[in-house]
């Protein structure tokens, strides 16, 4: 195998400051060490936006935490969807993160309430169904009166898992359990369909 | 379907060559570790999106090169042209380019270039494990129905999340009695998936006897019966599996949608006998032994236990109608060779009739493994509805092979000459 030589690999500062402050960026997820380097030079640069940088930090692990009642990102708890008059409570969407919650509210059709799970059905990542809040969201079901679940979850196995388990858990009540379609995106060509998502599509085709 | 050119630079220890390969038959002789085996490799690697052999990258690309690169000049059954290229680079990088348009994922590959490859190692599918030829026919199937891979990539992964939570079990890091809701979960998923997995299994197995039979009728040269019987561990399975055998009324069950019921109720009613309700007994069937699979700390039922018989019976006359003899376990090392390679055909044979597809044919160093006589059919057979690669590192074993349109080349040290007679001494 030919040896190649990267300057940003393996390599270490001579300042022991700067190297800690490579280490613990790369350490944030999606940064690798080649790209940390690059923000730590620009960090401990003259025009450095460090200090505005902490103090946005800091001001946000002050304000920012989750809504005890639906685990959405809030600085407000309960949050304002929580406790908003003009969010209909019996619609229910559970949702897997909190940032599941955005493209909701982007879109802004939904006037329903949310609650997140925190996670998925994952034992390869020591996840079972003890460490998701079940508990918390069927005293939720009770308290609002919920008549309609919205089981918004990742296509993935996992996410499938997780909406088997919610239903099954909750089927034998007076509730409605739905989950999202999946199908052609909207402006998607036809042809350009994968096979999987068409038989999805025609499986779960609509009447006119 | 055939490959019609290839410029090939940086792999392995090929040198940087253009080759004008022949619409039907392409020979490369050569001694062992000289290239022969590469420059099929570097050809079929488009048609698998992976190298046959499973090397890496770093493996592939020549010792003193960046990257590798392979162009290859493709027409299909249609008489359309079809430029297939790509390219690996250290670090994992690869890029695939379908008529200079590259392709985002490796499923987008499946099926632009159908291939077949038979190699000493291929034909031992009947007397090696299940697993080899579970293997097999899973991508048989997905060759002919894409969607397929999606269901049996979908099933391994909830079968390995479930094999984690018995395992956690076992372990002790969780207890058995805390996780019968989770395994409850787990099994509706697997459900979902296995019941498609193993109706398509089963199914295949039905469509592509016929043609096994026919091709080892001709290999073999006898009137004997080869049946590929289809096996799953699963009883709610199997019971279905023989009912369909039984009646023999399969109709085109490969082309029954297959359906996921998790996802909501379907247009129409369930029918009796349609995937929702094997999916349903599946699930049961797994519930049953849920008990067990918590004291034994791993899941002992599903498709990953599933095998397929071949079964050789005698000619009607002497009792066709006979279960006959499993070669899996009862086959001379020539019985199942040739049930093998009937097998393999058979694969291409069924890939023409759901697609109108044949795929390139690579007879890697095999003739070494069979007799004369059936060294001299499967040739014959071979090129009938082929374009075919032979490499050999024994030029005797062509014998007196020489079909039209034979081009040949002799490769040394990863260079290649072409040369007129094959058969010349190395
Ligand atoms: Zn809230």
């Amino acid at each position: 195998m030919a040896h190649r030589h990267d300057p940003n690999d393996g390599g270490e500062f001579q300042s022991p400051a700067l190297e800690r402050l490579v280490r613990g960026l790369s350490r944030l997820p999606g940064l690798g060490r080649k790209s940390a380097t690059r923000i730590a030079l620009h960090l401990v640069a003259k025009e450095s936006p460090a200090a505005e940088l902490v103090e946005a930090v800091n001001e946000a692990r002050e304000q920012v935490r989750n809504c005890s009642r639906c685990g959405a990102i809030t600085e407000p708890d309960p949050c304002r969807i929580c406790t908003s008059e003009r969010r209909d409570p019996s619609q229910l969407c559970v949702v897997a993160s909190p940032v599941d919650v955005l493209p909701f509210e982007k879109a802004g059709f939904f006037r329903g309430r949310y609650f997140v799970l925190g996670g998925l059905l994952s034992p390869l990542d020591g996840v079972r169904a003890d460490d998701l809040p079940f508990d918390r969201l069927a005293s939720r079901i009770d308290e609002d009166g919920v008549a309609e679940i919205i089981i918004a979850l990742d296509a993935s196995v996992e996410g499938e898992t997780t909406a088997l388990y919610v239903q099954r858990l909750f089927e034998g009540r007076d509730l409605r359990l739905s989950r999202l379609a999946t199908g052609i995106p909207v402006g998607g060509a036809l042809a350009y369909t994968d096979e999987v998502t068409l038989q999805r599509a025609f499986q779960f085709r609509r009447g006119f | 379907m055939q490959i019609r050119s290839a410029r090939i630079s940086g792999f392995r220890n090929l040198q940087e060559t253009r080759f004008d390969f022949s619409s039907r038959v392409n020979v490369v002789v050569g001694r062992n570790g000289e290239g022969k085996t590469n420059l099929l490799e570097a050809l079929n690697y488009f048609a698998l999106g992976r190298s046959h052999r499973g090397a890496r990258n770093d493996e592939l690309i020549a010792f003193d090169a960046e990257a590798l690169h392979v162009e290859l000049g493709v027409v299909e059954e249609s008489g359309a042209e079809l430029a297939c290229e790509y390219g690996l680079g250290r670090n994992n990088g690869r890029r695939f380019r379908l008529d200079g348009e590259a392709l985002r994922r490796r499923a987008d590959l499946v099926g632009r270039l159908a291939t077949v490859f038979f190699n000493p190692d291929s034909i031992r599918l009947v007397r090696g494990s299940p697993q080899r030829r579970r293997h097999f026919v899973d991508q048989g199937i997905a060759e002919i129905d894409p969607s397929y891979l999606v269901h049996l990539t979908a099933f391994q992964r909830a079968l390995k999340q479930k094999t984690g939570l018995l395992r956690d079990v076992r372990h002790g890091a969780v207890d058995g009695r805390r996780i019968r809701d989770d395994l409850e979960a787990w099994n509706r998923e697997i459900a979902t998936h296995a019941a498609v997995v193993c109706r398509e299994r089963g199914a295949y197995a039905n469509l592509m006897t016929p043609f096994a039979d026919a091709a080892h009728r001709e290999l073999a040269g006898d009137e004997e019966t080869l049946r590929v019987v289809y096996r799953p561990r699963l009883e709610t399975a199997a019971a279905r599996v023989f009912t369909e055998d039984d009646a023999g009324a399969p109709g085109n069950p490969l082309e029954t949608p297959s359906r996921t019921p998790s996802e909501g109720n379907p247009p129409e009613a369930e029918k009796p006998g349609e995937i929702g309700s094997l999916e349903q007994d599946i699930f049961k069937e797994l519930s049953y032994i849920v008990g067990s699979e918590i004291q034994r700390g791993r899941p002992l039922n599903g498709p990953q236990m599933d095998d397929f018989e071949v079964r050789l019976s005698g000619s009607p006359d002497e009792g066709g109608e006979a279960p006959g003899l499993d070669l899996r376990t009862y086959g001379s090392q020539g019985e199942t060779r040739s049930a093998a390679i009937a097998l393999i055909l058979a694969r291409s044979d069924v890939l023409h009739r759901r697609r109108q597809v044949r795929p390139v044919l690579f007879l890697d160093d095999i003739f070494s493994e069979l007799d004369r006589e059936r060294t001299r059919r499967l040739q014959n057979m071979a090129i009938r509805a082929h374009q075919v690669f032979v490499a050999t590192a024994r030029p005797d074993d062509l014998g007196d092979w020489r079909p039209a349109d034979l081009c040949a080349w002799r490769v040394d040290g990863g260079a290649f000459t072409q040369v007129k007679d094959p058969t010349a001494p190395l």
